[in-house]
């Protein structure tokens, strides 16, 4: 296994991009940068303006501290350089639909962060859970090798009573617990192989382009005829997905999607992050997400994949084929022969091309004279006319509480399936008044469903207190409105 | 019976069968900036072109690429005498330079879907300036180069094969970015580069001779 020889090695520090990045000047920036924004909120792609502003903040915050000297560029060019092929830790691409360039961490670089994220020193190295891991994929590989039906009926066999043992024991009240200890090495081996697996989505896109890229250049470089690359190809049915790579994805993605899996992940998760021996250790809080999290990033994988195998099928396209190879060909000679011809450049019309647009004259669409409008500025001062208004009418507010109201609603709508207004405001007396009646319409337009019946009238009424101290009855006509559960 | 259906079916197309021809008379239709008059065309192809028959014309729909667009029909046969009718749509006659960047275009576009991932070309102005550069003659003076090659890609984007993207809101102005549209293929295709080509070489042998003649001389 060369896997490390010196040459692989030298090769790799000259140029892995993830070496790059633990050596570069401004590792500390920038990774912290990447991390706080693609790798913390699990996200895949950002848009231009809006990176830039974060990196912008970031550096505002670093220059207070530290001066203008270490940062001396400005955001975006920082951006464009860790995008350059050169460096290689970003990725720049356009999005269908939009002008604006999209950012992507690229694998390599998430590698990098990944493992500087490793370095911190753990307290406690498990050592039994992972053991015990190994044994178990062992069984699975040895067992899911074995064809013939008796044997592996007699290892289920063994297995059924193995669990017997297990279910009489349980019975006789002998449950045996996981101490502690066990159960923070299982935790730690499954945080560690979670993230890694959230980490891996990048990859495997970057596999599938590299699949999609090697595809299109044996298409390219096909020297025999159509029939036979086509034979090749199709023989293959769909080059990406019947790689290693996508076989193995599609079972993953099978494999999460069922909804019962998901309440099965989102359950466990809750009850193991909610003992005690398990958050004394302070678990990240996104593990409680993750699998929601590998959805996402899934769902990505899973869309990148559909839009390379349509690109492909439609570059495999027949006409598109044949000229692209004509095209190559006569582009080349043009090419030579331009460069000779350089000095000596012809004037004028050289060439012709057809547009697409009929030489329509429109003289009625050109539109006719309309004199300027200017708008008259005039610098006039407004003369208050003098008189005292009491101004506290525009301050005093009614406060309407919508939630006690929605609650009141609630509560009656238990006991019966309809309700109309005028019985709920019999029953709780309006305390803002007219304010409160139109906070009831409002409700029933929004969180509660309401029937209006306009051919019956009903009257509210209620009591306010006006400035002198009176008691005012006040009365409003509308047409019933019925409160329905 | 029979007509009166027909007539029914043609009189119940009409108003979609004008929503559809008047914008690919005036340019081309892209899939992209209108789905409704899109998928609108798709139903009405053979009427559409049984109707632009009549002015000349035939339909050119490439449904994967996602555009239309009207162009003259060549003459079947020419021992037709009737004569010729005017072009609907016209020829542009286009200068040396601009040529060669509409050729050079092609060549970025090809090689790109050849490089497979993405579907948009998008390249910089500073780009486009670097691909044609090696085929102009030097110029003391660059920004007078940069310049010129500014007009041609006016002309380009006249012409409706590239697109001058929006500048990102709020930034100081980087160089402008341009989308080669995908009708490039259209147009630029193997048998207007055969023809670029032939006229290519006989202007080269022109040039050559008449050089030989004034050497002579």
């Amino acid at each position: 296994m060369n896997v490390l020889s010196f040459e692989t090695v030298d090769s790799l520090r000259k140029s892995h991009p993830a070496w790059r990045l633990l050596c570069s000047d401004h590792a500390p920036l920038t990774v912290s940068f990447l991390h706080q924004t693609f790798i913390a909120p699990n996200l895949r792609s950002i848009a231009e303006a809006a990176l830039t502003e974060a990196l912008e903040d970031m550096l505002f915050a670093l220059r207070e501290r530290l001066g203008e000297a270490p940062f001396p560029r400005s955001a975006r060019e920082y951006l464009n350089d860790w995008a350059a092929p050169e460096k290689g830790w970003l990725r720049k691409y356009y999005r269908e639909g939009s002008d604006e360039p999209f950012f992507d961490l690229s694998p390599a670089a998430e590698r990098a962060i990944a493992w500087l994220a490793s370095l911190e020193t753990r307290s406690f190295v498990g050592t039994e859970s992972r053991l015990l891991t190994l044994f178990e994929l062992l069984r699975q590989m040895a067992e899911g090798m074995e064809s013939n039906a008796q044997m592996r009926v007699a290892e289920l066999r063994k297995r059924r009573d193995a669990l017997d043992a297990e279910i009489s024991q349980a019975l006789e009240g002998n449950v045996p617990v996981l101490d502690a200890t066990a159960l923070r090495d299982r935790f730690q081996q499954f945080a560690q192989t979670a993230r890694e697996l959230l980490a891996d989505f990048r990859e495997v896109e970057q596999n599938f382009r590299t699949l999609d890229r090697r595809v299109r250049e044996r298409i390219t470089l096909w020297e025999g005829g159509k029939a036979a690359l086509l034979e090749e190809i199709l023989g293959e049915r769909d080059a990406i997905s019947d790689s290693d790579q996508g076989r193995s994805f599609h079972a993953f993605w099978d494999f999460l999607m069922s909804s019962r899996r998901q309440e099965e992940l989102t359950e466990r998760l809750e009850k193991i992050l909610g003992h005690p021996a398990i958050n004394a250790t302070h678990p990240d809080p996104r593990l409680r997400r993750i699998h929601y999290d590998w959805l996402d990033a899934g769902e990505h994988t899973q869309r990148t994949v559909a839009d390379l195998s349509k690109q492909l099928r439609r570059f495999l396209d027949d006409r598109a084929w044949l000229e692209n190879r004509r095209i190559i060909d006569l582009l080349r000679k043009i090419e030579a022969k331009a460069l000779s011809v350089r000095e000596i450049q012809p004037s004028g019309g050289f060439t012709e091309i057809d547009t697409p647009a009929a030489t329509i004259e429109l003289p009625f669409e050109r539109p006719l004279f309309k004199p300027a409008f200017k708008p008259n500025l005039t610098d006039k001062v407004l003369a208050g006319t003098g008189e005292n208004i009491d101004a506290a009418a525009l301050f005093s507010q009614e406060v309407v509480d919508r939630a006690a109201l929605a609650q009141h609603i609630r509560q009656h709508l238990q006991d019966r399936s309809q309700i109309t207004l005028r019985e709920l405001v019999e029953n709780r007396p309006l305390h803002h008044g007219l304010a409160e009646l139109v906070a009831y319409l409002d409700l029933g337009s929004g969180s509660f469903r309401a029937a209006v019946d306009e051919a019956t009238q009903d009257s509210v009424s209620w009591k306010t207190v006006d400035a002198q101290g009176q008691i005012l009855h006040k009365t409003a006509r509308l047409p019933r409105v019925i409160f329905v559960r | 019976m029979i007509n009166n259906e027909r007539d029914l079916q043609t009189a119940a197309d009409a108003p979609e069968l004008s929503l559809v021809v008047i914008p690919l008379l005036k340019g081309v239709v892209y899939q992209e900036s209108d789905p409704t008059l899109w998928s609108h065309l798709l139903k009405l192809q053979p009427q559409v072109r049984d109707y632009v028959r009549v002015l000349d014309l035939d339909l050119a729909l490439d449904e994967a690429e996602g555009y239309a667009f009207l162009r003259s029909r060549e003459a079947e046969s020419e021992e037709n005498e009737t004569p010729r009718q005017p072009r609907l749509m016209a020829r542009r006659q286009l200068s040396f330079p601009v040529s060669l960047l509409l050729a050079l275009l092609r060549k970025k576009l090809a090689e790109f879907d050849a490089g497979g991932g993405e579907t948009r070309l998008i390249l910089t102005q500073h780009e486009i300036v670097e691909l044609l550069r090696v085929f102009l003659p030097s110029h003391t003076n660059d920004a007078r180069l940069v310049d010129q090659i500014e007009t041609y890609l006016n002309k380009t984007v006249e012409m409706g094969f590239l697109r001058k993207l929006k500048p990102p809101t709020g930034s100081s102005q980087p160089s402008p970015t341009f989308e080669v549209r995908r009708i490039i293929k259209a147009f630029v295709d193997a048998h207007w580069l055969a023809d670029l080509e032939n006229r290519l070489e006989e202007y080269r042998r022109y040039a050559e001779s008449s050089s030989e003649t004034r050497d002579d001389e």
